[in-house]
């Protein structure tokens, strides 16, 4: 006879074992491990880097487009006075690694200082928007009846609302400092998580394994937490990882068009600016999008890894 | 069997769609009415340049826009207006905003429905390729690629296209004239990289939603049958998998579209200075002209309601096993 | 008798995992005469339903391959043949029917595009007479309403109909040889009986061969003519199936009868054969079963029994008989 298998296993103890059970299973990822230790370094380069790195926002004309290093640029200058035309080649040094920008200001000090807002946002804001949609999510679930409804016609509402456009409109009206930046986002981007973890909840609470425990007596709801939530955490452990990099990018995408926080030096804004030169100083918009790139590229590995690790369906 | 009960469901859909656009418009006007300057504290900042009775002109403001009326007032007559295709006026373009918005709607539609069907033939097809050579180096390289093409910021890509492309190498120009043809050969050779760049974020997206909807049935007992009866391989995958694999899909694209694609339009448009309505919306925001700014949100709002609903509809209609007697 | 039209010899088919080899299929010998119902008969995991699989070449082929082995077809080694070729015999020569019909159809098609389908595939004829010729299939296994059914979808029909309708399409182009994997197993057995009924019909009016997958000994008592037993990847014994019911020699098909349970004795215990099926990824050497044998002996542990004839038409793969 075919060997059927119903969910009615329990989990293993939570807590210590499992974990380690899925981070075993997490690390036979390559591409996941070496997002993990792009994340880490950029942590590291945020947190200590500005202690080695010169201010960010010294502005210093004499120095301003100089390349970084290994590359060089050409700059021709006309004497009037002999009507000629000098040409003279302008290496990167190590003063300047990743060299200047059009005021002078050191790349390799914005670009940390950029990684410290991204890192910042991405974690905070991301953090908001989970916990209120989890909150909706949850509460939405076990509600029930018109609750359930009402919660689930407004998330139908705010999901409608692409996400950037949103974004922008309320950035426009509220003003673009970097709270209300962090506040936008997380008050606009919890509606994927209040849907996931709504049909999560609700289709945990009728699986075997709820039967299974009440079976056996469990008395207490606290019990079944005990089995509920480590199956909810999996999944919003994912979520937030996979929903870091959309907002990192958002931050960037509003710094980019000029709703960021002129006080700040986020990736956005020296992109934006390195727009305009990219003939003479191409390297300014080049730098803070690769940085970027790879850390948006980093979550996204980290974050299918963990998606696989976490999926007993798949084989690891 | 009829199909009495489709129609059914649509009324009842369109009704919740309804709803919906309800929602939608009371959040915006909430959303406006809440935030710390009125529109004419800033249209005032613009005037007061010019040196006008700041007084009169405030209460002149007010007056116009109603907004010495109650709340409710307020409320009503701006779902009125709405409706009636009033959509307020456009500060720093002297013209109505519907005006603004029938003349450069076209751009931005131009470039969504090339990048569109750009990606989705690429992605699918390249979607389908990576799913049944799963496992082999291809596959990896494939799928490695996807990840690359969804991380890529976009509005980054767009300025290393325009660095390689148009800088180093002088193929592409970087300007839109609008005063060809809107399918000219040159207003296509411009877009040649802004299609590429909306169009590469949304391919690497179409090749993991397809690669991951045919492996879904790829295992399934049914492909084993449809071989069994002697199946050339490409009707098995063509017909038999992507058929079960294609409803998904279509729900997955378009919702897609939604949420990423046209906030990947906006940048595109400013990137590469199309005239569509992204670009007007980003002009519109340095001029403090909030009416633009709300009524670009809005539009996007709406059309995504009507995408979502019209997905909504083709795919109960599309699928069998759909049915509500 | 009559010749024999299909013939497998020492078929081998493997699954390369990362967790090792499976050897689902480790020398798998029969031999289907024309006319005939042979039984493939053997608990799971012992590789029916993956020889059966392996006559067509239909199991991925990355992870399974057939390492070793004929299968004869006429002249051809199905094997070994192009793949052009053998999908000219699939369904038209050689059709199959699967364990679950809810999952061995197409979902988002109707019954009459999935049958229509296969006889256009294998006939040149229109699209009107290949859905006449569908009908009459439908009503010909007793399908009430078999109009209404031709356009409905899978999900719509009782697992009966479903079943039914599979066999039905399995049918379309007249094949020469039916191969059923478990097409009872699923299936409750009001539903049960239906099938074979189906089938004692098709064996009494058309020339048809049939192989038959079961666990079921009573299945096999009921409709085979030849049974193959099969243990551990491989045919342990082959015989009449009044031959393996009555008297069998394997040890391991001496522990099957004895586990059917007899109404008319007053025994208080079932029996049962101690122990468990071999892990095909770690087979013991030499016999599989010798494990479990309790007529194991020092060879059994060396050397793979190979078969033997000990009468006509019955061979065992044991090492008693050497």
């Amino acid at each position: 006879m075919k060997y059927k298998t119903t969910g009615a296993t329990t989990s293993i103890h939570a807590g210590g074992r499992l974990a380690s059970y899925y981070w075993q299973r997490t690390r036979r990822n390559k591409l996941a491990i070496a997002g993990l230790a792009f994340i880490i370094f950029l942590i590291f380069l945020a947190l200590f880097g500005p202690f080695f790195t010169m201010d960010p926002t010294e502005v210093n004309f004499e120095e301003k487009n100089l390349p970084p290093i290994g590359f060089s640029v050409e700059k021709s200058t006309y004497d009037i006075e002999t009507s000629e035309f000098t040409t003279t080649i302008i290496p990167g040094t190590w003063k300047h690694p990743l060299g200047t920008d059009n005021k002078g200001r050191d790349l390799l000090a914005m670009i940390i200082s950029g990684a410290r807002i991204s890192l910042l946002v991405g974690l905070i804001a991301t953090g908001m928007a989970i916990i209120l949609g989890t909150i909706i999510g949850v509460l939405s679930a076990y509600a029930g009846g018109w609750v359930d409804n009402a919660l689930m016609r407004f998330t139908d509402i705010m999901m409608t609302f692409p996400f950037f456009l949103l974004l922008v409109l309320i950035v426009f009206i509220f003003g673009h400092s970097l709270i209300f930046i962090v506040l936008a986002i997380g008050l606009t981007g919890w509606t994927g998580t209040a849907r996931l973890i709504r049909s999560e909840s609700l289709s945990l609470r009728t699986r075997e394994f709820v039967t299974a425990a009440r079976a056996i007596g469990a008395r207490d709801r606290r019990v079944i937490f005990r089995h509920l939530i480590p199956n909810v955490m999996s999944l919003i452990i994912v979520i937030t990882t996979l929903s870091i990099p959309g907002v990192i990018m958002a931050e960037a995408a509003l710094s980019f068009i000029g709703l960021g926080d002129p006080t700040w030096t986020s990736w956005g804004i020296i992109l934006s600016a390195g727009q305009h030169t990219l003939d003479t100083a191409w390297w300014i918009a080049v730098e803070p999008g690769i940085m970027l790139f790879l850390t948006v590229l980093a979550f996204n590995f980290l974050g299918d890894g963990l998606r696989d690790a976490f999926d007993p369906k798949s084989n690891i | 069997m009829g199909k009495t009960w489709l129609r059914d469901y649509l009324i009842k859909r369109l009704i919740y769609s309804v709803i919906i656009a309800w929602g939608i418009l009371t959040i915006t006007f909430i959303l406006v009415r809440a935030g710390p300057s009125s529109p004419a504290d800033k249209y005032l900042a613009n005037l007061t340049a010019s040196g006008q009775d700041v007084a009169a002109v405030v209460s002149a403001i007010e007056a116009r826009y109603g907004l010495d009326k109650p709340l409710w007032e307020q409320y009503f007559s701006y779902l009125g207006n709405l409706f009636r295709g009033n959509w307020g006026w456009s500060f720093s373009t002297s013209m109505p905003v519907m005006e603004l918005i029938k003349t450069h709607w076209v751009y931005s539609f131009q470039l969504i429905l090339l990048s569109s069907i750009f990606a989705a033939i690429l992605g699918i097809l390249i979607g389908i390729y990576s799913a049944v050579k799963q496992y082999t180096r291809t596959d990896y390289t494939l799928t490695f690629l996807s990840f690359v093409g969804i991380s890529l910021p976009n509005f980054w890509l767009g300025v290393m296209l325009i660095l390689l492309f148009s800088v180093k190498m002088g193929i592409f120009k970087t300007y839109y004239d609008t005063t060809l043809p809107l399918f000219s050969l040159e207003n296509l050779k411009a877009l040649v990289l802004p299609v590429m760049t909306l169009g590469t974020g949304m391919v690497a997206g179409y090749v993991r939603y397809t690669r991951s909807a045919m492996l879904d049935n790829l295992r399934k007992g049914f492909v084993t049958t449809a071989r069994a009866k002697g199946l050339p391989e490409r009707t098995v995958i063509g017909k038999h998998v992507f058929r079960n694999a294609m409803l998904p899909l279509i729900t997955i694209i378009m919702f897609d579209l939604g949420s990423i694609v046209f906030g990947g339009a906006y940048l595109t448009e400013i990137v590469f200075g199309i005239p569509g309505l992204g670009q007007v919306s980003f002009n519109a925001i340095f001029a403090n002209d909030y009416p633009v700014v709300v009524a670009v949100t809005l539009i996007g709002t709406l059309l995504v309601l009507l995408i979502n609903l019209v997905t909504d509809i083709t795919y109960t209609y599309l699928d069998p096993r759909i049915r509500y007697d | 008798m009559s010749k024999t039209i299909l013939s497998a010899k020492n078929l081998k088919t493997h699954f390369y995992t990362n967790r090792g080899v499976v050897k689902a299929v480790n020398g798998v010998n029969f031999e289907l005469s024309c006319g005939e119902c042979l039984c493939l008969v053997g608990e799971s995991g012992c590789g029916k339903s993956v020889t059966a699989l392996s006559l067509l070449r239909l199991l991925d082929s990355p992870p399974a391959r057939i390492v070793d082995g004929k299968v004869s077809y006429g002249d051809i080694d199905l094997v070994k043949c192009p793949t052009r070729q053998l999908r000219q015999i699939r369904g038209k020569d050689i059709a199959m029917i699967f364990q679950e019909a809810q999952s061995a159809l197409n979902p988002v098609l109707s019954i009459g595009n999935q049958i229509t389908e296969q006889i256009k595939l294998h006939e040149k004829i229109s699209r009107r007479q290949a859905r006449d010729r569908a009908l009459a299939l439908l009503e010909e296994m007793g399908i009430p309403s078999a109009e209404r059914v031709i356009d409905a979808y899978p999900h719509q029909l009782s697992g009966g109909m479903k079943q039914r309708a599979m066999i039905a399409m399995s049918l379309s182009c007249d094949p020469q040889i039916l191969i059923a994997d478990e097409p009872t197993t699923a299936v409750d057995v009001t539903i049960q009986a239906q099938i074979l009924e189906i089938f004692r019909n098709l064996r009494a009016r058309k020339q048809m061969s049939f192989i038959f997958i079961t666990h079921d000994l009573a299945i096999v008592n009921e409709i085979g003519d030849r049974a193959v037993v099969m243990y551990g990847g491989r045919d342990v014994e082959t015989a009449p199936v009044s031959q393996i019911i009555n008297n069998p020699r394997h040890p391991y098909t001496k522990g099957l009868i004895a586990c059917l349970p007899d109404i008319s004795k007053t025994e208080k215990r079932l029996e049962s054969i101690p122990g468990n099926t071999p892990n095909p990824i770690e087979l013991p050497p030499g016999c599989p079963f010798h494990p479990r044998c309790p007529k194991a002996m020092e060879i059994c542990n060396r050397d793979m029994p190979l078969p033997i004839t000990i009468s006509q038409g019955h061979t065992v793969s044991c090492h008693l008989y050497t």
